[in-house]
């Protein structure tokens, strides 16, 4: 039995629309619910992926059930993976991943375990427990490593968990100029390494690691961005301590459009929504529960040890009884390592109950809607900000408010495809 | 009636105990000190950190776990910390005075007691001393 079969016997609320009895599906569905703009339905169904009979997504705004808001840790060199001593203890540090730090975990972490190695240790430990740290700590004990973690919390209450789950190497990662012109090779390698370890994640219970269309929906034709410097703008990070235009980031996701998929531009019979002009582009994401058990299952599973603990200082390091560190912080490094070109960058996501039977994503003016496991992601980013939006903002309260607004915005670009 | 003498061995032994919890645990703080931090909490950090300090999934509670993170470091930590790091939205925007304060009201929030003036005089706590748990568990 299809997946679809069964939506359509089980819940008619979210039965598959297709042609003409999807049209009088979604009439019923909008008597249901006064006011509230509901779901998309697909094109007339003449062949092609992108007309896979998508299922509605509901996004009406009783459907939102958190909003999660964090800063992502720009810094301007790019993540730092230097190595220095405190004491007798070595740390290695592995913190600063902008908007990327998912999608790089396993390449950064391979950079930091690889140095701890050098020193042949029989025992490490990793402090912070996000997603580098906890990934870090599982890439050493696959070197045969004793791990302990130390952390405040495991990576459920980590910012790691209230990013939005994409695989996006490239966002925020570093501004070009302080990274210097090695950058872009180092930045290939741990995103090519991490896109085969996710690969390696496929299909296991719970996706922690999945694929998914996603489509961008536009009232004009969709050319790609490209930023150029604004000449009058005469600021810059040098001058500021901030990053003042787009042109200042790293922009690095052209080294891999080899294997990662690209848009592709659909005809107007492919085209299941009712803008005119839309591009499908195939999308890597993470599911974080199931993500977040696989890797704990693994470091447990190994005899792995989390000590929970605050850190206060540097020096404080040296007082743990494993003299090799691998420092995992992220954004708390601005304090702790008292590393101020540690860049704040605001970002939040709403989310809408899950709706797993809608495996896609929509973008159209300001807003991306992404089902996943844990809930339907709703982000309402204005796209002429670009890697500027958030910047310079620690600020992190969610503000619901611009959550509902984008639920508004997008919801003409799910309007029913007239007939 | 030798049990009993053993009994009341054994009683006097706890009231000794007893009377020895009961001296007036060392004090960390001015009770006029956190009373100002209270308001300034109000302000300043209880929009993230909840009007009970019970934080949320996201933000870290400031009790319970809080000594957990605190205890055993120097006293003076806990209000450098504030001064640099919070509120996180701006962080360095607390004068060092507001921080004590600050730190005068988590310290009592969790137990901790103010110095006893009438004993002690105004005398403050070296930063540099450490901070031990709480002189008993949170009710």
């Amino acid at each position: 039995m299809s997946h679809a079969t069964t939506m359509d016997r089980t819940t008619g609320r979210r039965a598959v629309l297709k042609g003409a009895s999807g049209l009088v599906g979604l009439a019923a569905l909008q008597a249901c619910a006064p006011g509230g703009r509901v779901a998309a339905l697909p094109g007339p169904g003449v062949g092609g992926r992108a007309q896979a009979r998508l299922v509605p997504l509901r996004i009406t705004r009783d459907q939102l059930i958190d909003v999660k808001c964090c800063i992502r840790p720009l810094r301007a060199a790019g993540p730092n993976l230097a190595a220095e001593t405190v004491g007798d203890t070595l740390v290695i540090h592995n913190y600063g991943h902008g908007g990327s730090g998912w999608s790089l975990s396993w390449g950064s972490a391979e950079i930091a375990v690889g140095k701890a190695l050098t020193t042949l240790p029989a025992e490490i430990a990793v402090v912070g427990c996000g997603i580098i740290g906890l990934t870090t700590a599982v890439v050493a004990q696959r070197a045969g490593l004793k791990v302990t973690i130390y952390a405040r919390e495991m990576i459920q209450r980590t910012r790691s968990f209230r990013a939005s789950g994409s695989f996006t190497p490239g966002s925020r990662i570093a501004l070009a100029e302080p990274a210097g012109p090695q950058f872009p090779a180092e930045w290939e390698a741990m995103a090519r390494l991490s896109w085969k370890a996710f690969r390696t994640c496929l299909g296991l219970p719970g996706k922690p690691v999945d694929f998914g269309d996603h489509y961008a929906l536009s009232d004009k034709p969709i050319e790609k961005r490209h930023w150029t410097p604004d000449p009058a703008i005469t600021g810059n990070w040098r001058t500021t301590g901030l990053p003042q235009q787009n042109s200042e980031f790293a922009h690095l996701d052209e080294r891999i459009k080899d294997i990662v998929p690209q848009g592709v531009d659909l005809g107007p019979d492919e085209n299941p929504f009712a803008l005119p002009y839309a591009q499908r582009t195939t999308q890597m994401y993470f599911n974080f529960p199931s993500y977040a058990k696989m890797l704990m299952d693994e470091f447990f599973g190994h005899g792995g040890r989390f000590v929970m603990r605050d850190f206060h200082s540097p020096a404080e390091f040296a007082q743990l009884p494993q003299k090799v560190v691998i420092h995992c912080t992220g954004y708390a490094a601005r304090d702790l390592w008292q590393d101020q070109t540690i860049i704040p960058v605001r970002g939040q996501t709403g989310w809408l109950a899950p709706q797993t039977e809608a495996n896609y994503a929509v973008r159209y003016k300001n807003v991306l809607l992404l089902s996943k496991a844990d809930g339907v992601a709703v982000m309402n980013n204005n796209p002429d900000m670009g890697d500027m939006l958030g910047v310079g903002n620690s600020m992190e309260l969610a503000t619901i408010a611009d959550i509902e607004a984008g639920l508004a915005i997008i919801a003409p670009a799910l309007a029913p495809r007239a007939a | 009636m030798r049990s009993r003498s053993l009994a009341g061995a054994c009683a006097l032994a706890l009231a000794g105990a007893v009377t020895m919890a009961a001296t007036p645990p060392r004090g960390f703080y001015s009770a006029s000190a956190a009373e100002e931090g209270a308001r300034l909490y109000a302000e300043r950090c209880a929009m993230c950190h909840g009007a009970a300090l019970e934080g949320t999934h996201e933000v870290p509670g400031l009790t319970g776990k809080f000594v957990a993170n605190w205890a055993g470091r120097p006293l003076g930590d806990l209000p450098a910390y504030l001064t640099r790091a919070m509120p996180q939205f701006a962080p360095g925007s607390l004068q060092p005075d507001e921080a004590a304060q600050l730190a005068a009201f988590l310290l009592r929030s969790n137990g901790y007691p103010a110095i006893d003036t009438a004993a002690a005089g105004t005398g403050s706590v070296p930063a540099t001393e450490l901070l031990p748990a709480p002189p008993r568990a949170v009710r």
